[in-house]
C-alpha cells in the first residue's frame, strides 16, 4: 500500500503558499502538507513531511499526487472517502487517514487566506458551514439554485480545557462533518482558521466586559464585527461573490439597501443575531432559510441523508463549551473572588464566589434567603460587590445604547433587549455618543453590555446598539 | 527476491511434522477416548505424540496437556491458579497478551498483582523477583524468552526462588522452546510451562500445557474431561503429532540455531553500519537466536513494514502504533524507550526459512526504506 514512489513528492515546498499541519492525537502520527499556488490560483506544488503509520503516510502522498496541478476548488473537493476508497483503507487505516486529508485542508485553508486571488466568477456561491443541519440545508437550498458552490467552515475556537470540547462550535468534529457534507455532494470545502482574529475580536472583548461588570452578547458582537466580514472577505478570494448562511432571518431591500428582518419561523428567527452585521457586509449576504421552520430544515437534512442531520443543537455559547461562564473566565485570567452581596442601602445580606458572572435580573445561586425574592440589581465590579433588591428594583423605562446605529430616523421602534425577551414599543432619539430608547412598559433586567436591536413594525432590523451602564445611584 | 524475516510470528510446517500428521487426518481417524480399533489407533497416536514431547521438554507423559495453542495454554495455567478471584499474583512487563491478558481479567476480578521492573535491556531483575514473591502467592508468571525483543529471562533463577518459597511458576516458553534448551523437567518446584507448535515447524492450533504444576492446577474448561481434565474436547491427535515430531526435529538439530544466529548478527551488522541513530533492543543481553528488535530514529515501524513488504521483505513493527496488532508496548515502556523512540521499532526474526544472504538483504532494504521515510520525517 505503501511505496517508494509514494515518496517522491516528500519535502517542503519553499516558501509555500500553504502550509498545513494535522496530528499529534494519541496515536502520535504528524503530517504536514506545503503547497504552492500557480498565477491562475492552480496547485503548483503539493509536497508532505510525514511521521505517520503506513496508511497516513499513503493518504499523505495520495493528497499531494491528487491536488499537484489541479485548480484550487478542484483540490478542496478532495474527500476522505475518496482517499480510502482509492488506497482501499477502511476501519482504523481510515481514521489514520483522516490526519493527512486535515493536514490537506488545513493547507489550502491556509493559502485561501494568506495567498489566494481567484478572479470573480458570478456564478460561484459560497455558504458558510458549520457543521450543524442549518448551515447543510443552506447548503442544499444554494445547490438547488444551479450555480457553483463551495462550503467554507471558520475555525474560531479550541478550548481543550473546556469540559465537552466537541460542544463548542467548529469543533474538531464540527469542522470534518461540514467537509463531509460538501465533499458527500461532490462540492469543494475550505477550512479558515479564524482562531486568533476571534479571539481578538470576541473573546477579548467579552472577558473584558464582564470584568467591568457588564454582561456582554458575544454573538452579535462576533457576527457584527468579525466572522461574517472574514467569511465575505474569504469568499471573495475565492471568486464567490456572496456568502450564505444558515440563519433563521430574512433579508429585505429598502430604499436600495439590505436590512435583516425576522425569520418565517418565529420561534427561531435569528434576526437579533445578525442586526449589528454592517451594510456593505449585509449586501454580499444570502440567508436562504429565512422562509423555513426548523422542522422543515431537518426534514430536508435527513432526506438528503445528510450526516449533519442529526447534529446537536447549539445553543449556548459556543466558546464555553458546554461548561460553566466562571470557569471559563477564569481559565482566560478574571480574577473570581468572593465578595459581599448587599441590599440598596448597604447592608450585607451575603457572599458571592465572584460578582462578575451575575448578570442583573438573576435569582438563581445567590443562595439568600428573604422575605420576598431577591434579585441581583447590578455588580459593581469595583468593589466586586452586588447589589440585589426586590423585583420592583429592576424596572427600567429608559435606556442608553452606545456604538449604536439608527437607519431611515425611526422615531418608534420595538426594542428587543435580550436575545430571548420579546420586544418593547419604544420611541428612540439620537443623543451624543448614541441613542436613547424611552419604553412604553417597564422592563425587568436590562443588563449593560448585552445588544439592543430596533425593529420597525414590519419586523426589520432598523437600528441596532450596546446597552450603557446606568450609573450607580450615589 | 523474497525474504521472511518473521518466524517469531509463525513459521511454515517442517517435514517431520508433515509426515507425522498424516496419519491421523484419515486414515486413524478415531476418537481417541473411544475403545474400539479405530479409538484405540488415534490412541497410540497420541500417546505416542505425548511421549515424544515430554522427551524433547524433559517432563514426564502425564505432565503434558495438549491443547488449541499456547495462547490457550497460558490462559488454562493463568485463570486455573485463581479460580476464586483473589490471591497475590507476580508478572512482568513483558508477557505475551495471552498471560498479561488473563492477569488483567483476574485484577478486575479482585487479585493483587505485582509487576516486576526490568532493565534497560529488557531482562527481569533477579534481586526485585526475589523481593516480590512471597509465601502464599497464587502464580508467578515469566515469559522464558520475549516475543518483542527475543532477551531470554532469568529462568533457573525465577524456578529456584518460586520453590523456595512454594509458589507456582508459569513459564511463557513460545519463542525459548526449542531454540534453547528447555528442560521443564530440571527446574525445581511447581512448574507449568506452555508451547506452541506453529513457532517450530508445527501446525498452527497445536500447543501444550507442561510441568509438574499440572497436578495442582484447577481447570478453567469444562467438558469431556480429555487431558487431564484441563484441556476437554475430542483430541486433536494429527495436531499433537505435528507439533511433537517438530519439536523432537528441533531438538535433533540443534545446529539450525547457529546457522539462525549467523543470519541475524550479519543483518545486525549490515543495519548498523549503513544506518545511523539505530539501537538494538537486548544486545547486551542473551537473546533467542534468530530476533532482532531495532529502534531505528525518525521512523514510524508500521510505515517501514508497509514499505519493506513492497521490497519483499516480511518484518514486523513494533507495537507503539494503533494500526499494528501486537502489543508489547509495556514492554518497551518498562525498558525507559520513550513512545517516540518506540514508534521506530523494527522486529525482524530469522528462522528456518533464512538463507545466508538473508540478513545483509534485509539490512538494505530497511536502509533503502528508513532513507525514503526519513525524507518525509524530517519535513513534518
Amino acid at each position: 500500500m505503501l511505496r517508494p514512489a509514494d515518496f517522491e513528492l516528500a519535502g517542503r515546498v519553499p516558501y509555500p503558499a500553504g502550509e498545513g499541519f494535522a496530528g499529534g492525537s494519541a496515536c502520535g502520527d504528524r503530517v504536514r502538507i506545503t503547497i504552492a499556488l500557480a498565477p491562475g490560483g492552480e496547485i503548483a506544488a503539493a509536497r508532505f513531511g510525514a511521521a505517520a503509520c503506513a496508511h497516513a503516510t499513503a493518504a499523505a502522498a495520495w493528497a499531494c499526487r491528487r491536488v499537484q496541478g489541479r485548480p484550487f476548488l478542484d483540490a478542496a473537493r478532495r474527500s476522505l472517502a475518496e482517499c480510502a476508497s482509492e488506497l482501499g483503507l477502511s476501519g482504523r487505516a481510515r481514521e489514520c487517514a483522516a490526519v493527512a486529508l486535515d493536514a490537506l485542508h488545513a493547507a489550502l485553508g491556509d493559502a485561501a487566506e494568506r495567498s489566494l486571488a481567484l478572479p470573480e466568477d458570478p456564478a460561484l456561491g459560497a455558504v458558510a458551514m458549520s457543521g450543524g443541519v442549518d448551515s447543510a440545508v443552506a447548503l442544499l437550498r444554494e445547490r438547488a439554485r444551479g450555480g457553483a458552490v463551495v462550503g467554507m467552515t471558520l475555525r474560531l475556537w479550541i478550548d481543550e480545557q473546556a469540559p465537552d470540547a466537541e460542544r463548542a462550535c467548529c469543533s474538531p468534529g464540527a469542522v470534518l462533518r461540514a467537509r463531509e457534507s460538501c465533499h458527500a455532494l461532490g462540492l469543494p470545502h475550505v477550512t479558515l482558521d479564524g482562531r486568533e482574529a476571534f479571539r481578538r475580536a470576541v473573546v477579548e472583548p467579552f472577558v473584558a466586559g464582564y470584568a467591568r461588570g457588564e454582561t456582554p452578547n458575544p454573538c452579535t458582537t462576533c457576527n457584527g464585527s468579525y466572522r461574517l466580514a472574514a467569511l465575505v472577505d474569504a469568499a471573495a478570494r475565492l471568486g464567490a461573490a456572496h456568502v450564505a448562511t444558515g440563519h433563521y432571518a430574512r433579508l429585505v431591500e429598502r430604499d436600495g439597501r439590505a436590512l435583516v428582518a425576522r425569520g418565517a419561523d418565529e420561534a427561531k428567527d435569528q434576526s437579533y443575531m445578525l442586526a449589528r452585521v454592517p451594510p456593505a457586509v449585509l449586501a454580499k449576504l444570502r440567508l436562504p432559510l429565512g422562509d423555513a421552520t426548523k422542522a422543515a430544515v431537518r426534514a430536508e437534512a435527513a432526506e438528503a441523508g445528510m450526516a449533519a442531520a442529526t447534529a446537536r443543537e447549539s445553543q449556548d455559547v459556543c466558546f464555553l463549551g458546554g461548561g460553566a461562564l466562571d470557569d471559563f473566565l477564569s481559565r482566560q485570567g478574571v480574577q473570581l473572588a468572593e465578595g459581599s452581596i448587599r441590599d440598596e442601602a448597604g447592608q450585607e445580606l451575603g457572599r458571592h464566589a465572584g460578582a462578575v458572572a451575575y448578570t442583573p435580573g438573576q435569582r438563581r445561586g445567590l443562595g439568600l434567603s428573604a422575605a420576598e425574592p431577591l434579585y441581583v440589581l447590578r455588580s459593581d465590579a469595583a468593589r466586586n460587590e452586588l447589589i440585589v433588591g426586590p423585583h420592583s428594583r429592576l424596572a427600567c423605562s429608559e435606556v442608553l445604547l452606545r456604538d449604536a446605529r439608527l437607519d431611515g430616523g425611526a422615531s418608534r421602534v420595538h426594542a428587543k433587549l435580550r436575545a430571548r425577551s420579546p420586544t418593547v414599543a419604544a420611541a428612540v432619539e439620537q443623543v451624543p455618543g448614541g441613542l436613547r430608547l424611552v419604553l412604553e412598559e417597564a422592563v425587568y433586567g436590562v443588563a449593560a453590555g448585552q445588544t439592543a436591536v430596533l425593529y420597525d413594525d414590519a419586523g426589520c432590523v432598523v437600528g441596532a446598539g450596546e446597552i450603557a451602564p446606568v450609573p450607580a445611584p450615589s | 527476491v523474497r525474504v521472511y524475516a518473521d518466524h517469531a510470528a509463525t513459521t511454515p510446517v517442517c517435514d517431520e511434522a508433515w509426515e507425522a500428521m498424516q496419519p491421523f487426518l484419515r486414515e486413524h481417524f478415531g476418537n481417541a477416548s473411544e475403545p474400539h480399533w479405530a479409538g484405540r489407533e488415534a490412541r497410540r497416536g497420541l500417546d505416542a505424540a505425548r511421549a515424544l514431547a515430554a522427551a524433547a521438554l524433559g517432563v514426564d507423559q502425564a505432565d503434558v496437556v495438549f491443547t488449541g495453542g499456547a495462547s490457550e495454554a497460558d490462559n488454562i495455567a493463568v485463570f486455573g491458579r485463581a479460580t476464586r478471584g483473589s490471591g497475590r499474583i507476580v508478572t512482568t512487563p513483558l508477557e505475551h497478551p495471552a498471560v498479561s491478558g488473563p492477569v488483567d481479567a483476574l485484577e478486575r476480578h479482585g487479585c493483587e498483582v505485582v509487576t516486576l521492573p526490568v532493565d534497560t535491556d529488557g531482562r527481569v531483575l533477579v534481586e526485585a523477583l526475589d523481593d516480590a514473591v512471597r509465601p502464599g502467592d497464587v502464580v508467578c508468571c515469566l515469559i522464558w524468552a520475549s516475543n518483542l525483543t527475543g532477551v531470554i529471562q532469568p529462568v533457573a533463577e525465577a524456578a529456584a526462588i518460586c520453590a523456595d518459597r512454594g509458589v507456582p511458576l508459569h513459564l511463557d516458553a513460545v519463542q525459548a522452546c526449542p531454540a534453547l534448551e528447555v528442560d521443564i523437567g530440571a527446574l525445581p518446584g511447581v512448574i507449568t510451562a506452555a508451547v506452541a507448535g506453529h513457532k517450530l515447524g508445527g501446525p498452527k492450533g497445536a500447543g501444550l500445557l507442561c510441568g509438574r504444576g499440572l497436578a495442582t492446577l484447577e481447570p478453567v474448561l469444562f467438558g469431556g474431561g480429555q487431558e487431564r481434565a484441563l484441556r476437554p474436547g475430542t483430541e486433536s491427535v494429527a495436531q499433537a503429532a505435528g507439533l511433537a515430531a517438530a519439536l523432537a526435529a528441533a531438538r535433533a538439530d540443534r545446529g539450525r540455531y547457529a546457522r539462525y544466529r549467523t543470519v541475524r548478527d550479519s543483518y545486525e551488522a549490515a543495519l548498523t553500519a549503513q544506518v545511523p541513530g539505530v539501537g538494538i533492543v537486548g544486545e547486551r543481553a542473551e537473546r533467542t537466536p534468530g530476533h532482532s528488535l531495532a529502534l531505528i530514529e525518525g521512523v514510524h515501524g508500521h510505515a517501514l513494514v508497509a514499505l519493506l513488504d513492497e521490497q519483499g521483505v516480511a518484518a514486523a513493527a513494533g507495537p507503539a502504533c494503533a494500526s499494528s496488532e501486537s502489543s508489547a508496548s509495556p514492554a518497551l515502556t518498562a525498558m525507559g524507550v520513550s513512545p517516540e523512540a518506540a514508534r521506530g521499532a523494527l522486529r525482524l526474526s530469522f528462522g528456518a526459512l533464512s538463507q545466508d544472504g538473508h540478513g545483509v538483504l534485509a539490512a538494505d532494504a530497511v536502509a533503502r526504506c528508513a532513507g525514503l521515510l526519513r525524507r518525509a520525517s524530517a519535513v513534518v
